[in-house]
């Protein structure tokens, strides 16, 4: 191989390049090294004019891990991890059973309730949380946790387009072989199906075990008796935002 | 399934007994030619398997009969019949001459009569499904004794939902889960759509009632002069729809741009760029919203930031504050909302577009190059066109979901801007509202039901007519045949 001229112009291009790809990274990371870097200020307001905490300390830290009177954060982390766990193993056995029923068994009625899932899908969430929660109420779910696990996961049956996808793509052979060899459907589905699925199967497990973590809006409704102690993070985190900006707002 | 492979099939019989695959001509060969015990299984819907010797399925479908009987009688009963009118009678505190203390009359709650009412069409509607099909099922039991053929035990039944009808096993859960979450509750808000249940007409202590189509005249500019839905609905639509585009079409832009731009063979180290950007994805949406909120908030960070900027540069006097209206004025936050997106949206779009652009087609990139195609030919013609046909689907339903983006409108404003336009706040609405931020706000805050499902409803029908006619522009056929 001959050795390339340096060419100059190149260079120039490249260097251009490599700043703005710098830039980008700045411009996306600034609020997140912010975030961190407050988290260790010893100041307990919010600091308008310094971007980096005027005194370090891991103070918040050890108040976060405290239960107070207004903040339990290790009851929040434990009733959010117990719901995403209940919420995770339900969403995840009713997304596969759906996906696997769509996409390997034939029956009358497949077409027609794939249309109408698609339809569901288009009405917005937020319209039927009203119904949503009188439901619940009428259950006696309200304030409880198994309501919000309910609600994250009793409907995920429709969320199994991305499963099916994947479903669609083993080969049809394996599942005729199975047949012959005398294999139920269940069998081939537990047999030989889902261990082929592990990709996918991760997926969903990941996928709806993140949902109580990030989901606000439907915990503030059913969990709004006030008790504290019942809530998930996230609707401790929007009142001590809540509260933060109560007090320092001037 | 051993009895059945050993004894030799009689096949012309079994073919003799395929029905016609449409269920309501099933349905008239039983009633015609079924016997006396597959017509009484309509009343009785264990008849017809009591009188073929299958007791223990005879028993579990008249104990089926039995429950929804109960039901209605029990339950049904007390809503139904007053479906019509919502109820009648208003709570009131009487004083009770017996136990000297002021009590609640027996009074009706609309909603409850509303929801339950439902609820027993629902089951009533499936009882007559499965009745009618049971008695397809009957007839058929009816022509295999005729024929002499095998009849099921009930081990043997059992035993087909986990082979030909597992797909019942499989669906039954699922499906009773979507409709109790979301069948149910949207068929109850769409018929509030058609009453007046607001914050003058809260059960339990008022009732509300059926009013027709007024409620769809008033946002659809009718009504009053002291209404102002139309104005604002019309406001808060155009909004919605230039925010969906910007909104897709920037990140969807951004992300194939930034990943072509990691990709591209000269950069260094693109693994670790693409980390750093992955880094803003792993803080959860809810946590990177509000933080951002504070950080653009008029006396945040970024304007103390602008400020010190600015003083160190002598723009403005020593001691001026700059008070930028990121998130409070209109226009300001329309714009800062949009580019708060783009940072939000961007670091996915580029995780997928990162995906699709490994399996780019290099053999017709390179001949292009050969042919002479500039780097902006390729993009353009190239590039481009492969992208938008394998991501075509997913920027639709990226489309539809930024209609319903719901959290990063909601995070951002609610608590922070306030409208100062006062039609718009005679509706409770503002001018960075999305349809259903602003439904959102009806229901938690005003208790305004009816307007809040006729939004819903408006909604609905923008959604499902964009993707129909995208859909119908975009794919031909669907290919799961493909890999089938």
């Amino acid at each position: 191989m001959e050795k390339k001229p340096i060419n100059t112009k190149q260079l120039v291009k490249d260097i251009f390049r490599h700043v703005f790809i710098v830039l980008m990274v700045a411009v996306w990371l600034v609020p997140i090294v912010w975030l961190v870097a407050t988290s260790f200020s010893a100041y307990n307001g919010r600091d308008m004019t310094n971007f980096f905490p005027q005194e370090w300390s891991l103070i918040q830290y050890q108040k976060l891990f405290t239960p107070d009177t207004v903040a339990n954060f290790p009851a929040w982390f434990m009733n959010t991890f117990k719901v995403a766990c209940a919420c995770c193993v339900v969403s995840t056995l009713f997304t596969l059973m759906v996906a696997y029923a769509t996409s390997f068994c034939d029956f009358k009625s497949r077409k027609p309730l794939m249309n109408l899932a698609v339809i569901l899908n288009l009405f917005p969430g937020v319209l039927s949380m009203i119904a949503v929660y009188f439901i619940l109420k009428a259950l006696g779910l309200t304030n409880t946790h198994l309501g919000l696990i309910l609600v994250y996961s009793a409907a995920s049956g429709l969320g199994y387009l991305i499963a099916k996808g994947f479903f669609d793509t083993v080969p049809r052979a394996l599942c005729e072989a199975a047949k012959l060899d005398g294999a139920s459907q269940a069998r081939t589905f537990i047999s030989v199906i889902i261990p082929l699925s592990k990709p996918i199967i991760v997926y969903t497990i990941i996928s709806s075990f993140l949902v109580p973590w990030m989901d606000f809006v439907y915990a503030k409704m059913i969990m709004n008796s006030g008790i504290s102690d019942m809530w998930t993070v996230s609707i401790g985190l929007y009142n001590m935002l809540d509260k933060a900006l109560i007090n320092q707002c001037h | 399934m051993k009895a059945n492979t050993m004894a030799p099939k009689p096949v012309s019989l079994e073919r003799d007994l395929t029905s016609s695959g449409h269920f309501f001509s099933d349905l008239r060969t039983a009633v015609v030619k079924g016997d006396a015990f597959v017509k009484l299984s309509l009343l009785w819907w264990g008849a017809g398997y009591a009188r073929r010797k299958q007791f223990f399925k005879a028993a579990v479908m008249t104990l089926l009969e039995a429950a929804v009987i109960w039901f209605t009688v029990a339950f049904a009963f007390q809503y139904v019949p007053k479906f019509g009118t919502l109820g009648t009678v208003q709570a009131e505190q009487i004083f009770n001459m017996e136990t000297m203390k002021t009590e609640w009359n027996n009074y009706d709650d609309s909603f409850q009569i509303l929801l339950f009412s439902v609820l027993s069409f629902v089951v009533w509607i499936t009882a007559v499904a499965v009745m009618l099909k049971n008695m397809v099922n009957v007839y058929q039991l009816q022509r295999r004794e005729e024929l002499g053929l095998h009849i099921n035990t009930f081990k043997e039944d059992v035993g087909t939902y986990l082979n030909e009808k597992f797909h019942i096993t499989l669906l039954s859960l699922p499906v009773l889960g979507v409709v109790m979450f979301n069948v149910i509750p949207l068929l109850i808000l769409i018929l509030v759509a058609f009453t007046n249940y607001d914050q003058q007409h809260m059960p339990p202590t008022a009732l509300f009632t059926w009013t027709g189509l007024t409620n769809f005249i008033n946002l659809f500019g009718g009504g009053g002069l002291t209404l102002t839905f139309g104005y604002s609905f019309a406001r808060v639509l155009v909004w919605t729809l230039v925010w969906a585009v910007f909104a897709t079409f920037t990140t969807y832009f951004g992300g194939i741009l930034l990943s072509l731009f990691l990709n591209n063979k000269r950069t260094k180290l693109p693994k670790l760029w693409r980390a750093l950007f992955i880094v803003t994805i792993a803080v959860p949406q809810f946590v990177s919203l509000l933080l951002v909120r504070n950080f653009f908030a008029d006396n945040g960070i970024f304007n103390g930031m602008l400020t010190s900027a600015a003083t160190a540069l002598g723009i403005i006097a020593e001691g001026t504050t700059l008070n930028f209206p990121w998130l409070t004025a209109p226009g300001w936050a329309h714009v800062t909302i949009v580019l708060i997106n783009i940072w939000i949206g961007v670091p996915y779009q580029m995780l997928i577009a990162t995906g699709v652009l490994t399996n780019l087609p290099v053999d017709q990139i390179e001949s292009s190059r050969i042919d002479g195609a500039n780097a902006c030919q390729t993009f353009r013609y190239i590039t481009m066109p492969y992208v938008l046909f394998v991501t075509g689907p997913a920027l639709v339903t990226d489309f539809v979901k930024n209609i319903n983006n719901f959290n990063v409108i909601y995070l951002l404003t609610q608590d922070v801007y306030t409208t100062t336009n006062q039609a718009l706040a005679n509706s409770q609405a503002t001018e960075v509202d999305l349809l259903v931020t602003w439904l959102f706000r009806l229901t938690q805050d005003y208790y305004n039901y009816k307007m809040a499902s006729v939004i819903g409803i408006a909604v609905f029908v923008i959604c499902a007519v964009f993707t129909l006619v995208a859909f119908n522009f975009m794919l031909s056929g669907d290919k799961e045949g493909v890999y089938n």
